[in-house]
This record gives structure tokens, C-alpha cells and sequence, in this order.
């Protein structure tokens, strides 16, 4: 059967659930609100960075993305959903491709949106204190800032058809990304830096101290999402539905 | 024409054995009727067929084909397993348009199974707002989607009201008419009396039965005649001079009005209505009341299980089954 009339299929599924649709709007409101809450904030901080307050959003615009990537994995997952899927495309492989898929290209077209209302919204707020960012560095971010948050999305999807449990996906990635990383975040320069979000987070600084360059921890985020994606790939293929 | 082929499946999970060695064959134009109690293997049998559970041995084969070799399977095979598989927050049309998008089905598709089952009025609506015979309805919409030569359905009539199991009952005798393979599972004996013509009967994922139901009746259940007169005793003695075996029964229903002077209903068993009228009329008694009485499903398959259960508590008296009085 077809790859595309299964990605339709499955894209058809996100286009029609509520809470999913929600999500995406919400990983843009979030994100761009909280960039601005940060821009307000003007305590003179020494190591002021302006780029990163412009997307210190993504923080909690990444829990949208996480929340979304888990629901639409999470859905098939009640009442013998995974049954009907499954019996209409017995293809398991191919089926969680389209998944991946329409779950990762809606997360990366908001995940941009996101950045593009971010750094609007967070220059906005700065004021004069934007000025330290330059234009293609700030449109870098943006597409590092939809990156990033497209690979949450499918680093949670992928979990969740792992964990077979949107809860249980949500219960370990939320706490991480608010708490773990915060308590961990001052200790740079250790193994702390190649978790998935501090990683794919060095994009959206722009002062740099770490190992890892923009790009190259962008990769080291999209490593940790494919395995995630495989995980649940090998769950998918090998478990009873 | 397409049938299920069932060979020597068996599906362990862990130590626990749910389906063990079973073999049977569902043939196209009737309606098999799938029994067994809860617990039996009937739905896990159903899952292997549709390529949801890997089996621990041994094929389950739809025309020949593994379900997950096939393209678009929903255009060969429609199945009903868990009224619960539509999402909640999606409208009935919604759950179907996707079905029907995985399978390339053309969108007219989704507007007709909806007017079939009885939906179409409601279908914008989220499927949380259902019934459980809404949902039931729903899932045999799904099923139907891409006009299969195969049905498989999984408890139908779960949560239908009176004319959703009368529904029911037409939509599957229609759907053996027009020649497809339909496989029905049930606990309920009564239901799948009224619309299955061949049985397959699992215990504990072993294979028990598998013939016309016609057949399993007759083999288990032994026919009787009901017969009422003025005279009980001499109606006893009649049939005892001519080797019947008759007990008498209670009256249960009439309460005493009859006001004719008769004993209670006489079961004569191993009998045949046409011997025990002209016997009785011969002896010139009148005749209260004769009727046939055909064993009934549940009578025979309690009896076939009750043969199978090893350590099952026998009944007081060792007589076999005898037909209820209706």
C-alpha cells in the first residue's frame, strides 16, 4: 500500500483531534509569550544574553511540543485504537513512518512560527537591549528554534510508542525539561550538555562556552529523537497490538 | 470466494496457553456463529487472524493470504474488535474519512456505511456523546467501509438495544446472502441462535465443536413432546404401556385457571410430536395441548460444556439434558 494515502490517513488523524490542534497553537502562544515575559525582565544581569531572552520561551514552548508529539502517539494507545490502525495498515513499519511524519512536519512549521513570534515578540519586549542580535543570527535561531522543537515533539512520540503510555511519556519528559535541566543547567562543559534539550538548546544562545556548536547540538538532540523514534519503531513492529 | 483458514494456531502468553492447536475453517454465503465462554480464545483467535497478535505457531490465512500480505486489506476484510477504537474527541465521519484515507476508499464510502448502520444523522457529532450502541454501530460502519468479502465481528450485539439486535440479526443474515464469509463471536446463546447457520464452539483455546448448528442441537439436545390431557393418569400409564419415558411438569404460568381438571404438563422424551398425538387421541383422550420441542442452542452447548469441563460439578441427577419448557 501506498506510503501516501497512509500519511494522509494520519495526517487526517491530527487535522481532527482537538487537543492536537491545541497543541500547536499553544507551542507558538507559549513560547512567544514567554519570550516576551523574559525581554520585561531587565535586572542587569552581567552575562546578559539578548538572543537567548528572545527565545527563553522555547523552555516552556518545548512542554507544548512534548504534550503534542505524546497525544498523538498516546491516542492510539485507548480503547483498541491501535487494533483499527493496525487492521487498516498492517504494515507496522511503514504505518509509524506516517506517524513520525505527521507528527514531525506540523511540529517543525509551528516549531518556526514559533521562533519567528518569539524573536518578534521577545525584540519587542528588549527594546533597546535587542540590538546585540544580528539579523542572520537571529534568523538562524529561528530555524534552529523549529528544529529544536520539532525534534521534542518526535523525541516524545517516539517514547510514547516505547512506553505505550502518553502519561508515562509526559510524567518523565516534563519534569526533565522544567527541573533536571534547570538544577543541571549552570554545570556546563560536563555530560549535562549532550541531554537532548541543553544540546539542542546552544543554538539559541548567543554567547557559546560549551563543546557543542549550533548545529552540532542540534545533532546530538536529533540523535537522542532517533533513537527514541527507533525504540518505538522496535515496540511497534514486535509487541501484540 | 474467500474463506478464514485456521491451522494449528496457538497463542501463549507467558505460561497461560489462550489458543492451543486449533483448526477450522470459516466458509463463505453463512453465517458462522464463533462461541465459546469468556475467556475462550474467540477474540484472540480473531486478532491472529487479523495479523494484531503474532501467533506462537501455526497460520491463520484469509483466501489463502496472511492478513499482512494484503494491499488495502480493509477492501477484503472488515472487522469489529472494540467498540472503543474511535477516539472520543473525533466525529464518527472524522473516524471513518481516516479509516477510508488508508485505504484509498473513495469518501462516498464514509457517507454510506454511515446511512447503513443508522448514523448519518449524528455523524458531525463527537463520538464521546454515543451511546455504547452508538459506538457498536460505529465500529460495524468501520468494518463494513471497504464492502469485504470477509466479516469478522467481535460481540456485535454488545450495548445494542432490542431493534439494534434485531438489526443486527438482518445485516449479517444478509451479508452470508450475498455470499461473504462471516465469522460472529458471542457468549450470548439466545443471539446466536437467531443468526448463525454453522458453529464453532472454543474452550479454554481448543477447538470443541465445529458443524451447522442444526447439527450440534440435534446431537446434544434429545427431542420431546409436551403433551397435556384431562387425565394425567392415564396418559402416564398410555405412554408407559407404549415404552415412553414422561415426567410430569409443574404448570408455571397458568396459575390454576384452567379449571379443567388436568394434571401438569408431560415431557416425553425421545419422542416425536406425530407418534404421541395419534397415540393419544387413539386412547381417546383429549388433547389439552402437544408440542415439539427443539433443544436449544444454549441447552446443547451447555451440555458440550459441561462434557469438557473435567472437575465441573455435576448435578444432582445424572440425566441428561432435557429441552426447556417454553
Amino acid at each position: 500500500m501506498a506510503f501516501a494515502s497512509v500519511l494522509h490517513s494520519e495526517w487526517l488523524k491530527v487535522r481532527t483531534l482537538r487537543p492536537l490542534v491545541a497543541g500547536l497553537v499553544l507551542v507558538v502562544v507559549v513560547t512567544a509569550v514567554f519570550s516576551a515575559l523574559a525581554g520585561l525582565d531587565d535586572s542587569g544581569d552581567a552575562d546578559f544574553d539578548p538572543l537567548f531572552s528572545a527565545f527563553f520561551g522555547v523552555a516552556f514552548g518545548q512542554v507544548a511540543a512534548v504534550t503534542f508529539g505524546a497525544q498523538a502517539v498516546s491516542a492510539e494507545f485507548r480503547g483498541g485504537a491501535l487494533r483499527a490502525s493496525l487492521a487498516a495498515v498492517p504494515r507496522r513499519g511503514r504505518w509509524f513512518a506516517a506517524k513520525a511524519v505527521a507528527v514531525g512536519v506540523p511540529a517543525l512549521a509551528v516549531g518556526l512560527l514559533a521562533g519567528c513570534a518569539s524573536l518578534a515578540a521577545g525584540t519587542a519586549a528588549l527594546g533597546d537591549r535587542a540590538d546585540g542580535i544580528g539579523r542572520a543570527e537571529g534568523l538562524c535561531a529561528v530555524v534552529a528554534c523549529g528544529v529544536y522543537l520539532a525534534l521534542m515533539a518526535l523525541l516524545a512520540a517516539g517514547l510514547t510508542a516505547l512506553l505505550r503510555s502518553g502519561v508515562a511519556t509526559l510524567g518523565i519528559l516534563v519534569p526533565f525539561l522544567l527541573l533536571v535541566s534547570f538544577v543541571v543547567g549552570d554545570m556546563s562543559g560536563n555530560a549535562a550538555d549532550l541531554l537532548p534539550d541543553r544540546a539542542g538548546q546552544v543554538a539559541l544562545h548567543g554567547t557559546r562556552d560549551g563543546l557543542l556548536g549550533p548545529w552540532s547540538g542540534l545533532a546530538v538532540t536529533a540523535a537522542w529523537t532517533a533513537a527514541a523514534l527507533l525504540a518505538g519503531t522496535w515496540s511497534i513492529r514486535r509487541r501484540d497490538a | 470466494m474467500t474463506s478464514i483458514d485456521v491451522q494449528d494456531l496457538t497463542k501463549e502468553y507467558g505460561a497461560t496457553r489462550a489458543v492451543d492447536r486449533l483448526t477450522f475453517r470459516v466458509e463463505p454465503g453463512r453465517v458462522t456463529g464463533f462461541l465459546g465462554p469468556n475467556g475462550a480464545g474467540k477474540s484472540t483467535t480473531m486478532r491472529l487472524v487479523l495479523g494484531l497478535d503474532r501467533p506462537t505457531s501455526g497460520s491463520a490465512t484469509l483466501g489463502g493470504r496472511a492478513y499482512v500480505t494484503l494491499e488495502e486489506p480493509l477492501r477484503h476484510v472488515g472487522a469489529l474488535l472494540d467498540a472503543g477504537a474511535a477516539h472520543g474527541s473525533r466525529t464518527a465521519r472524522d473516524h471513518l474519512r481516516v479509516l477510508a484515507a488508508s485505504n484509498r476508499l473513495p469518501g462516498r464510502r464514509v457517507d454510506e456505511v454511515l446511512e447503513e448502520v443508522g448514523l448519518a444523522p449524528v455523524a458531525r457529532r463527537r463520538v464521546r456523546t454515543y451511546s455504547l450502541g452508538m459506538r457498536q454501530r460505529l465500529g460495524i460502519a468501520a468494518a463494513l467501509l471497504g464492502d469485504p468479502r470477509v466479516v469478522l465481528l467481535d460481540e456485535p450485539s454488545n450495548g445494542l438495544d432490542p431493534e439494534g439486535i434485531v438489526w443486527i440479526r438482518e445485516l449479517l443474515r444478509r451479508l452470508a446472502r450475498e455470499g461473504r464469509t462471516v465469522l460472529v463471536s458471542s457468549h450470548l446463546m439466545n443471539e446466536t441462535a437467531s443468526f448463525a447457520d454453522h458453529l464453532v464452539v472454543l474452550g479454554r483455546g481448543r477447538l470443541l465443536a465445529d458443524m451447522p448448528m442444526r447439527d450440534f442441537i440435534h446431537a446434544r439436545v434429545e427431542p420431546s413432546v409436551r403433551v397435556r390431557t384431562t387425565d394425567g393418569a392415564v396418559l402416564r400409564d398410555l405412554l408407559a404401556r407404549h415404552g415412553y419415558d414422561a415426567v410430569e411438569r409443574e404448570d408455571r404460568d397458568d396459575g390454576g385457571g384452567d379449571g379443567d381438571g388436568s394434571g401438569g404438563r408431560w415431557i416425553v422424551r425421545h419422542a416425536r410430536v406425530a407418534d404421541i398425538g395419534r397415540l393419544v387421541s387413539g386412547a381417546g383422550l383429549p388433547v389439552l395441548e402437544l408440542a415439539a420441542l427443539d433443544g436449544t442452542l444454549e441447552q446443547a452447548y451447555l451440555d458440550l460444556t459441561a462434557a469438557e469441563t473435567e472437575f465441573a460439578a455435576r448435578p444432582a441427577s445424572p440425566s441428561p439434558i432435557r429441552p426447556q419448557e417454553v
